[in-house]
Order: structure tokens, then sequence, then C-alpha cells
């Protein structure tokens, strides 16, 4: 048997340079279609489940406009104003275009346009996410790569035990606990309210940095762990000895073979983080007086409100799916041997 | 694959090979090899010493400490286990006085290793040509066109069919023969002057086996690379070897020539063990087979 054969077809050889770079280009482009083969069926039953809701809940915009007592008379006129004595899937043809539209209904509550309203809401709380993100994944990522170099010592150990203590410390605790100290004591922050960037870049960082610093507790947490756990193990796998045997330096193995390999999980996780910092952070709002994404879902939710909450669960489905996507595409990037599906 | 009868014919008579003695590139000094933890030995007197352009084998039964002795000459011991005693030096240096920096000196450029199941050696997210021109790079200090270029001129070294191919594939996308090489090539990236081979074929199939032996014949013959072959078959360190050590449980039973040692052992052990290769290689079966 001759192994020495190649596996591929021959290549003319002054296009294999052009070819690699093709073949690169195009395991991405797999990757990207594969993603959105599996995104557009997900993204219809979700909303496809999202519109069901009106029906399941038997929520009507007559009760919030009319009260108890209306007439059935009445409420047959209310709803008709809506078009919800319409086909169910007439209705659900019309929401959707109009999402691909960008428009996501009116309010049943106060008339307004419900991608206005979270458009302002989703401001904040991105902003907010972003930061927390942000802090999470740089804090997250030095006590995790510390935790791993200097494993099974007191230093790990240490770092162990403090991501474990803020892992389980409430974002509302922490946020009380921030605002306190460091807008109540020392007068550094605001202690509540937004500015929009647009304002001023100085008071808008100002006034997402505490409940950025609340919301990232977490990701330093979950980031710091996956980041040791996987980092521990890439260190185990043979191809760091054959590193060491070539005579490369730590900084190289660490960069070039163990941190690239070990950085999977922690993406992956990072993926699920970000959306649910968007959404998860109705206390914290509340605390720091923000009108956020998750404070419009909350009071959408308790008005009954129904197309604002369908809003507000189409904008996460988008927010998740696309957040996936994102970290597939730089998965199959990273380390090229996962998305061989084996 | 050769059989023993084949195989402990040398390839050059052991005697008439030197000039004047050229002094050891690596030389072994009753070393002792023990755990940390529970106080045993494992390995309790290995001493051998290797020429340039010289070559060594190492054969005995799993668990025999053939490994660990390797291991202690590359300095990467598994975590628990320490040289207890004797001495190792590389090209003239004691190991024992060695710093991370000056071992990371060494490795590639004097001393290098390839081991059994090349796959896992190899980092599954890089091309194998990057991870040949890494090493390139790193020991050389050459520029990323140059090092492209010598990666490429290094899979033809090792005699892969298409090298511009191969430079450019992940570990997954090649055979078990191709990454032996491939891992040869890396190990040999930054001309060192010893190889240690710790079981580097032997999980390949006998035909591929034997490519790669003459491969390694090839590359001692024509750049004096310095060969310590480990192995549990007599047959691979017979084709390469001009001295064989037998060890068991830690312990060198027969230490001598391989044509003395293999064809006439003096030890039990030693005689067990080429027996049993005799009766179940398929020399057996064929000689039976004609005789009958």
């Amino acid at each position: 048997m001759t192994t020495t054969a190649a596996p591929v077809a021959l290549t003319p050889r002054r296009g294999l340079a052009a070819a690699r770079a093709r073949h690169t280009a195009g395991r991405v482009l797999a990757a990207l279609v594969r993603s959105v083969a599996i995104i557009v069926p997900v993204f219809l039953v979700a909303t496809f489940v999202t519109f069901a809701l009106r029906a399941l809940s038997g929520l009507s915009p007559a009760r919030i406009q009319l009260g108890e007592e209306a007439t059935p008379e009445a409420i047959a006129r209310v709803e008709a104003q809506w078009g919800l004595d319409r086909p169910f899937l007439v209705q659900y043809g019309d929401w959707l275009d109009g999402i691909l539209h960008g428009q996501l209904g009116t309010s049943w509550a106060n008339g307004a346009d419900i991608s206005t309203l979270i458009g302002l809401g989703l401001g904040v709380s991105l902003s907010v996410a972003t930061l927390a993100l942000l802090i999470g994944v740089v804090v997250g990522f030095m006590l995790g790569t510390v935790a791993a170099l200097r494993s099974t010592t007191w230093i790990d150990r240490a770092i162990t035990g403090f991501v474990t203590v803020i892992s389980v410390m409430p974002a509302f605790v922490v946020g009380i606990v921030l605002v306190v100290v460091f807008a109540v004591g020392l007068h550094w922050f605001p202690s509540g309210g937004y500015v929009p960037a647009e304002q001023g870049v100085g008071p808008w960082l100002a006034h997402i940095t505490l409940p950025a610093v609340a919301l990232s507790f977490d990701v330093i947490a979950d980031v710091a762990r996956q980041l040791r756990a996987g980092l521990v193990a890439a260190y185990r796998e043979n191809y760091v000895t054959g590193a060491v045997v070539r005579g490369l330096s730590p900084r190289r193995i660490f960069f070039g073979h163990v941190l690239r390999n070990g950085l999977g999980p922690t993406l992956a996780t990072l993926g699920l983080k970000f959306p649910a910092l968007v959404g998860a952070s109705v206390v914290t709002e509340w605390i720091f007086g923000l009108q956020g994404f998750g404070r419009f879902a909350n009071d959408a939710a308790q008005a009954g409100d129904v197309p604002a909450v369908q809003g507000v669960l189409v904008v996460s489905i988008v927010l998740v799916v696309s957040f996936n996507l994102i970290v597939n595409l730089v998965l199959a990037r990273v380390t090229p041997a996962a998305q061989r599906g084996v | 694959m050769t059989t023993v009868s084949e195989g402990l014919l040398p390839r050059r008579a052991p005697g008439a090979a030197p000039d004047a003695p050229a002094p050891p590139v690596l030389s072994l000094r009753d070393v002792r090899i023990g755990d940390r933890a529970g106080d045993r030995e494992i390995v309790r007197g290995v001493s051998f010493e290797l020429a340039p352009g010289r070559a060594v084998g190492i054969v005995g039964e799993s668990g025999s400490g053939k490994t660990l002795t390797c291991r202690a000459a590359l300095g990467i011991l598994p975590a628990h286990f320490e040289v207890t005693g004797g001495s190792i030096e590389i090209d003239g240096t004691d190991i024992a006085t060695l710093n991370p920096a000056r071992w990371r000196a060494l490795r590639g450029t004097t001393i290098s290793a390839v081991f059994q199941d090349p796959a896992s050696y190899l980092n599954p997210s890089i091309r194998v040509g990057a991870q040949i021109a890494e090493a390139v790079r790193a020991k050389k200090g050459l520029r990323r066109r140059e090092a492209h270029r010598r990666a490429v001129e290094l899979l033809r070294t090792v005699r892969l069919r298409d090298p511009e191919l191969v430079h450019g594939s992940y570990p997954h996308e090649l055979s078990g023969g191709m990454l032996q090489r491939v891992l040869i090539a890396a190990a040999i990236a930054a001309g060192p002057r010893i190889l240690v081979a710790d079981e580097a074929t032997t999980a390949l199939d006998v035909t591929v086996q034997a490519e790669i032996l003459d491969m390694l014949a090839e590359l001692r013959e024509r750049t004096g690379l310095a060969l310590v072959v480990v192995s549990h078959d007599p047959a691979v360190v017979a084709r390469l070897c001009d001295e064989v050590l037998v060890l068991r449980e830690g312990e060198v039973v027969e230490q001598g020539p391989t044509h003395a040692v293999l064809h006439d052992p003096r030890h039990e052990y030693t005689r067990l063990l080429i027996a049993e290769h005799e009766q179940y290689g398929l020399d057996r079966f064929r000689t039976t087979g004609e005789d009958t």
C-alpha cells in the first residue's frame, strides 16, 4: 500500500496557494451555508410559536381598551379593527411580512410603534451588555489563563475559589452593593439613569459602567472556568509535547497550540451569554433606573400587551440566532478539525 | 516487515565503520529513574554512548522503562518522575545543569524526537506545513517565505510524494504513514544531531514501516544523524542499529553489538524475546510451508 499517495487529485503547482485560499474560504462558506440552512427553519418555527401565543393566551386588545365590562359587540368591533377576525394563517403571513420589513406592529396598550419602543430599550441594553461582555471576556480570560498556567498551585485554587464566589452572587445584590459603594459612597459614578452615546461618550460610559460590572460577574465566572478547563486539557495533549521537543518557546506553544485548541468551549459559552445578558437584565435595569429591553419585556408581559411581547421574542430570537451564527463561523476558522463532523 | 533472520544481517559491519572515534553526542551513564511519590526505581542503570551517524536500539516489553529512558534524555519526564542517579550528557553538556531556556535551545537543534501515534503529536487545527515551517522559523530564524520553501523541501526529504499538497493539509486529512513522515520532517527541521524514535513505526503497517525505516537509515548515512530507536520489535532494531540494549523491568539484561546480541543471545530473556518473534513471525509459517 502506498500511503504517500495524495488523498486529493493533483492540483497544478502554481495554483496551489490560490487553491488553499479557496479551501479556507470554502470551509467558512460551508459553515455559513450549513448555519443558514439551520437558522431559517429555526426562525420560522420560533416565530410561528411566538405568533400562536396570542391565540393560545386568549388575550385581546379589547380587554385592555374597553375593560372588563365590554359588550361582545364592542369586543368584536375592536378585534376587527386589529384584524383579529381574519383567518389565523393570514394574520401570521401579514405579521411575518411586517417583521421581515422591520415592522413589529402596534402596541395594544398605547398604540405606539413597537419597533421604535424596542429600539430605544435595545440601545440601552446593548450598550450595557456589550460593556459587560467586554469586561467579562477580558477579566475572565486573564483569570482563566493564569489559573491554567499555574494549575494545582495556590494561585489556581485562589482564582477558582474567587470565581466560584462571584458566580453565585446574584446581579441585583452586586448591583445594590456597587451603587452603595461607588455611587452613594464615593460619588465616582451616577447611581442610575442613562445618557445615549450621541450626547457624549464620557457620560454614556459613566452611566453604563456600574450595571455592566454587575452583569459581568457571571460572564467572568463562565469564561474563567471554561477557559481554565480548556487550556488545562489542551496542555495535556501530545501535540504540546511534540512542540516542546521541537524546541518551541512557551509563548509560541501557548498562543499557537494550546489557546487555539482550548478556546472552543469558551467561545461556545459566549455565544449563549450575550443574548442572555440582553434579555435577563430586568433586575439590574430596575436597580439602575434604566429603561432597557428587559424592562420593556417585563412591562409588556405584565400589561398583557401581546404584540409587544411578540416583538420582544422576535428580537430575542434574532439575537440568539445571529450570535450562534457568529460563534459558529469563528469556530470554523479557529478549529477547522471540529467542522469535519465526527 | 523485516523478520529477525533477515534483519539480523547488519547493514554494515559495525567494526568497519569509524575512522577515528567521534566524541559521543549522547551518553547515558548508569541512569536511574524513580517515581517521586512511591520511591520506586523504574529504570535501574542504563548506560550507552551514541556517536554521530550511529544508531542504538532499545528493546523490551511494555513497561520495561524504554520510553522513560528516552523521555529522560529529552527532559520531558512525566510529572512525579525524576532522574535519581547517573548522568545524561547531550553533546557534552550534563542535562542536570540545563535551565528551561537552555533546554529549549538544545531541543530541535541538537536532540529531537518522534513518537508512536503521530496524529496526536501534531496540532489538529494547523496545517502540517505550517507546523514544520513554525519549527524552522523559531529555530532557524527564517522568514515566512523561506520557511515555507524549507518545509516543502523537508517533506520531500521524508519522501512524501506530493510535498506541496501535503504542506497545505490538516493532520486529519493524512494517513498514519504520511503523518509519521510529517512528524519526522518536523523533528529534523532544525537539523538535530540526535533523533529519538520511540516506537515510531509500531502502529504502521509493515510496508510503510519498512519504507520509513529505510528513510531513517538513509538520513543517518547522509546527514550523520544519530538515532535512538526504541521498539518492542527486535526486527526494527536489527534493521537500523549498531548496538542494542535489552531492557527488562528497568534493568539492562543484555547489551552489545546488534548482530551479536540478536544472533547469539546470552540472556534467557533475550532468547525468549527472539524466540517469540520467530515463533509468531510470518517467516516461521512460510519456511514450514516450504519445507513440507
